[in-house]
């Protein structure tokens, strides 16, 4: 049963002159979804996004829209809209006449276009603005003229460029709400481009992480989160520990060699390690704990790891505390946490500590 | 045929610049290769010409008669440049240093004269400059303080302040638009660190504004050089400049194949110091 | 030194560095008021002495308005007036377009050739006019082409204009509309035509609706400044219109070799005027322009 999706990619690449922007992009983004391509700039999300509204052409490949072959077709002639980083409202024109465009260019009669701007502008709550021009609106207010304009045409697919890139971080806040309020309300696909990753874990119900012209991972925001699946997406989502180690053995359990010798599990390998290869171990700074070396159990349970170190920095952050400990053979790792604590700070610069972790949290990247 | 252009838009290119392009080819290109052809002809015995090739007309160019103009001209066109600089740089200094509110009315009466027909600005300093008729020695003889008139006019000087009044507002838009460009943040930070307002000025604004210094000399330079109202209003009847030779060999002398030859060598040597003055500024703006 | 004799010592040097500013601004002013002086005085007095009561235009003898009488009724004047506002407007509405073409295809397109075709579109605007001149001469004389004039009627006035005049008008013009239009269309914001076709406009209609009305302010900058290349034109015109066709300035010219008299001061302040109402009508119309953009005729 082949499922027919919003928007498909096929082997997507483009290259200008040289450069690959795009490398082999396969995505299939499903109906109703809110789907963020996520990135470090010139990772090629806004490359793939133009390419699926039709203002650059793969140079191998193809686009699939509703099921339908998309081509050569200009970006007139695709049932998807846009909204653009610098808002793109034109400034020669009214609010009103700004949102009527699309309609008007595909001969919807005169009454129609009334209701619906007027429509848009309720539902983007600016009703009394239709005859006011784009410079006289405030950053927020054009944005979401911006977002009126393109969703008055009823797209399939809204794709939308870092829209709230222009915003100071409060607003930004409150329009990612909105946005998302507004997506599932109208239940139109959202493709959203963004390097703002809590913007991306914060709305989305998945994401495409991509580097280079390529995507090294599509999933869920708490399947990003908490299972990357190379050292990319490991260190490019939230912050990540990264301890060098060798693969001593994969299956039928993951056991892995720190540079001190002590052997630690794993709860996840990434496809292709082989026993005795260099790896990392990536584990996130609040899956972490510190123990007084008292505190180790007679026997500890292999699925938990224990490795002492030595406390070197503190940084206080508010909710948490950053302990900054070397293992011993060097290695540093952050641990956070969270400042529960009453009276003074339990760790102290230069004191021993031994620290902790699941081992099902801990996962073997390829370096 | 649609989908064509839009496949290819380098077809879409050609058909909108095909009329413009056409239009100079045929009445820009055309001519000026004419005018080298023709340089290398003879002249004909009733006017126009005769298609024998010689290299005479390149000779006499270069005989000391005419040579001595072209080196005239280039005197003038020199000095012109020089003293529109001088004089115009303090102006748009001045211009950029007005509050933000007045420079573009400042500007603007930059503007205005140079908008005005430039035959009748020149034709101002002749009613000036006439040795018995002209105001200022009418007035100053008047007022006793010479006896005799002055030598203002049908001179080099005529000429060169002639020019220099017609191209300082040309001058001037250039450097006061590098300037005005000018980072305020990039002087404080000079002062900041121990600079005088003279070693401010040398070390970060002058350096800054030398594009503009450059641009403005390169559209002074080019027009005095190829200068025929002036002269010709300013020089006294007298043919003092590159153009007004020029000029003879068409309406007088019917000696087209030498006025061509005439022009084509102008305008090579304006090439070579356009080039050369680049060549010169790029040197001295990376020393700076 | 002593703390106290450095405090003194700066303090000194600070009013000394004070006073030094102040000198500089003020000079800097002084000489901006003698510049201005200098580059209107000239006018100023040529304005005056065509109202003077005698045949010098350089004593003063008394107030009159003869030489404008002189001048309205002098027929020659006239059609040479004639001559030059039609000229202006044939030449500007075809270089008008034909730059604004340029303007589209160089700015908004990358060719093969283009470095050629872009630096030649510059060649017009470089040249000295006593070379386009005679360029242009000797084209037509060899072409055929001559000087053979359009025949037409103006406002009442019987003009014969040579269209190798109007030709020479064009194409030093071109290139000066091109200019102006395409410093207007690299300033404009590339996404607003890609908003259109996102919003199912084809090229022409994102042309028309989009492009075309932001450009205006440019491309009516460009014709204004054409207009005014125009109708301030000497040498071209005196080497192209073959004999017996006079605008303004090629009849002021030969006036002048006459004989100065008020009666050229009388044309020259005509002509002032109307540059100076140009200008005024470009400084309103980029007033009003959609977006608040100045246009600037020239550079």
């Amino acid at each position: 049963m082949t499922e027919t999706y919003a928007v498909e990619l096929r082997d997507v690449v483009k290259k200008f002159g040289d450069v690959t922007a795009v490398n082999h992009v396969s995505l299939q983004i499903r109906d109703g979804e809110f789907f963020s391509l996520l990135g470090p700039s010139g990772c090629g999300k806004t490359t793939t996004l133009r390419m699926i509204a039709g203002f650059e052409m793969p140079t191998s490949g193809e686009i699939y829209i509703q099921g339908e072959r998309q081509g050569y077709r200009p970006p007139n002639k695709r049932p998807v809209n846009t909204v653009f980083q610098n808002y793109a409202l034109f400034p020669h024109m009214t609010v009103e006449e700004n949102i009527a465009f699309g309609m008007e260019m595909q001969k919807v009669p005169k009454d129609e276009i009334k209701r619906r701007v007027d429509e848009a502008l309720a539902m983007v709550r600016l009703s009394g603005m239709a005859k006011r021009k784009p410079k006289q609106l405030s950053g927020g207010q054009q944005q979401r003229i911006a977002l009126a304009r393109a969703l008055v045409n009823r797209p399939k697919v809204l794709l939308l460029d870092e829209p709230l890139g222009a915003l100071d971080l409060k607003l930004r806040k409150a329009m990612q709400i909105e946005l998302k309020a507004l997506q599932e309300e109208v239940g139109i696909t959202f493709i959203y481009v963004t390097h703002d990753q809590e913007e991306a874990l914060t709305m989305s119900d998945r994401i495409a992480v991509m580097n280079n012209g390529i995507v090294h991972q599509v999933g869920g925001p708490e399947d990003i989160y908490e299972h990357p699946a190379d050292r990319f997406v490991a260190d490019f989502i939230g912050e990540t520990n990264f301890i060098p180690v060798k693969v001593v053995s994969l299956s039928p359990e993951i056991v892995v060699e720190l540079g001190t010798g002590q052997k630690v599990k794993a709860g996840w390998a990434e496809e292709g390690l082989t026993v005795g290869d260099k790896a990392v171990l990536s584990i996130r700074p609040e899956k972490m704990d510190l123990l007084e070396p008292q505190e180790v159990p007679q026997t500890p349970s292999e699925a938990i790891a224990y490795v002492p170190g030595t406390v070197t920095h503190l940084v206080y952050v508010g909710t948490d505390t950053r302990h900054t400990v070397a293992l011993g053979d060097g290695t540093e790792v952050v641990v956070r946490l969270q400042n529960i604590y009453v009276g003074e700070e339990p760790w102290e610069i230069g004191e021993t500590a031994v620290v902790t972790w699941n081992a099902a949290h801990a996962r073997i990247l390829k370096e | 045929m649609a989908e064509r252009l839009r496949r290819h838009p380098e077809l879409q290119a050609w058909l909108v610049l095909a009329l413009p392009t056409l239009f100079l080819l045929v009445f820009f290109m055309a001519p000026l290769v004419i005018v080298f052809v023709y340089s290398f002809l003879e002249r004909g015995k009733y006017g126009g010409v005769e298609w024998v090739f010689t290299l005479d007309n390149i000779r006499r160019v270069f005989d000391p008669l005419y040579f001595k103009t072209f080196l005239r001209s280039f005197y003038i066109a020199i000095v012109t440049t020089i003293v529109t600089l001088i004089l115009g740089y303090p102006l748009a200094y001045f211009i950029a240093k007005s509050p933000p509110s007045r420079r573009n009315a400042l500007v603007f009466a930059l503007m205005i004269p140079f908008w005005t027909n430039f035959l009748i600005r020149t034709y101002a300093w002749l009613t000036l400059l006439r040795t018995h008729t002209g105001l200022i020695n009418v007035t100053l003889m008047n007022w006793g303080i010479i006896s005799h008139p002055l030598p203002l006019y049908g001179n080099d000087f005529a000429i060169i302040l002639g020019l220099v009044y017609g191209w300082l507002p040309v001058m001037v838009l250039p450097i006061y638009a590098a300037l005005e460009r000018l980072d305020e943040s990039l002087l404080e930070a000079a002062r900041d660190l121990y600079a005088s307002s003279y070693k401010a000025f040398r070390k970060v604004t002058w350096p800054l504004s030398i594009p503009g210094v450059v641009a403005g000399s390169m559209l002074v330079f080019i027009p005095s050089l190829g200068a025929f109202v002036t002269p010709a209003i300013l020089g006294g009847g007298k043919t003092l400049m590159i153009g007004n030779i020029i000029s003879n060999q068409f309406l007088g002398a019917h000696d087209w194949p030498f006025g061509s030859a005439l022009s084509m060598v102008m305008m090579i040597a304006m090439l070579i110091a356009t080039l050369i003055y680049f060549r010169w500024t790029k040197k001295s703006e990376l020393m700076s | 030194m002593s703390i106290q004799q450095d405090a003194l010592a700066t303090t000194h040097h600070d009013r000394w560095e004070q006073l030094k500013a102040k000198l500089g601004g003020w000079s800097l002013g002084a000489y901006g008021i003698l510049a201005f002086a200098f580059l209107y005085l000239p006018i100023v007095i040529l304005i005056i002495f065509s109202f003077n009561d005698s045949r010098s235009v350089s004593k003063w003898t008394g107030f009159t308005l003869d030489w404008y009488y002189k001048m309205l009724q002098d027929n020659q004047i006239l059609l040479s007036l004639w001559n030059s506002l039609f000229l202006a407007i044939v030449s500007t509405i075809i270089a008008t377009i034909l730059g604004t073409m340029a303007a589209i295809g160089l700015e908004r397109y990358r060719f093969r050739g283009k470095t050629a075709v872009d630096s030649m579109f510059y060649l017009p605007v470089i040249i000295p006019d006593i070379a386009m001149a005679i360029m242009l001469l000797l084209f037509f004389n060899m072409s055929g082409i001559g000087f053979t004039p359009w025949k037409v009627n103006f406002f009442g006035a019987r003009l014969a204009v040579p269209y190798s005049v109007i030709i020479g008008h064009v194409a030093f013009n071109t290139s000066f509309v091109a200019i102006v239009v395409r410093a207007r269309l690299a300033q404009m914001d590339r996404t607003l035509e890609e908003a259109a076709q996102d919003l199912y406009a084809n090229s022409w209609q994102t042309f028309r609706r989009v492009t075309l009305p932001m450009l205006m302010p440019g491309i009516v900058g460009g014709a204004l400044l054409a207009f005014t290349l125009s109708l301030d034109d000497f040498v071209i015109t005196f080497f192209t219109s073959g004999a017996g066709f006079n605008t303004l300035p090629v009849r002021v010219f030969g006036m002048i070799k006459k004989g100065v008299t008020p009666k050229i001061n009388a044309i020259s302040t005509l002509m002032l005027v109307v540059s100076l109402s140009l200008v005024v009508v470009s400084l309103l119309l980029s007033r009003r322009s959609s977006d608040g953009d100045s246009v600037q005729m020239g550079f």
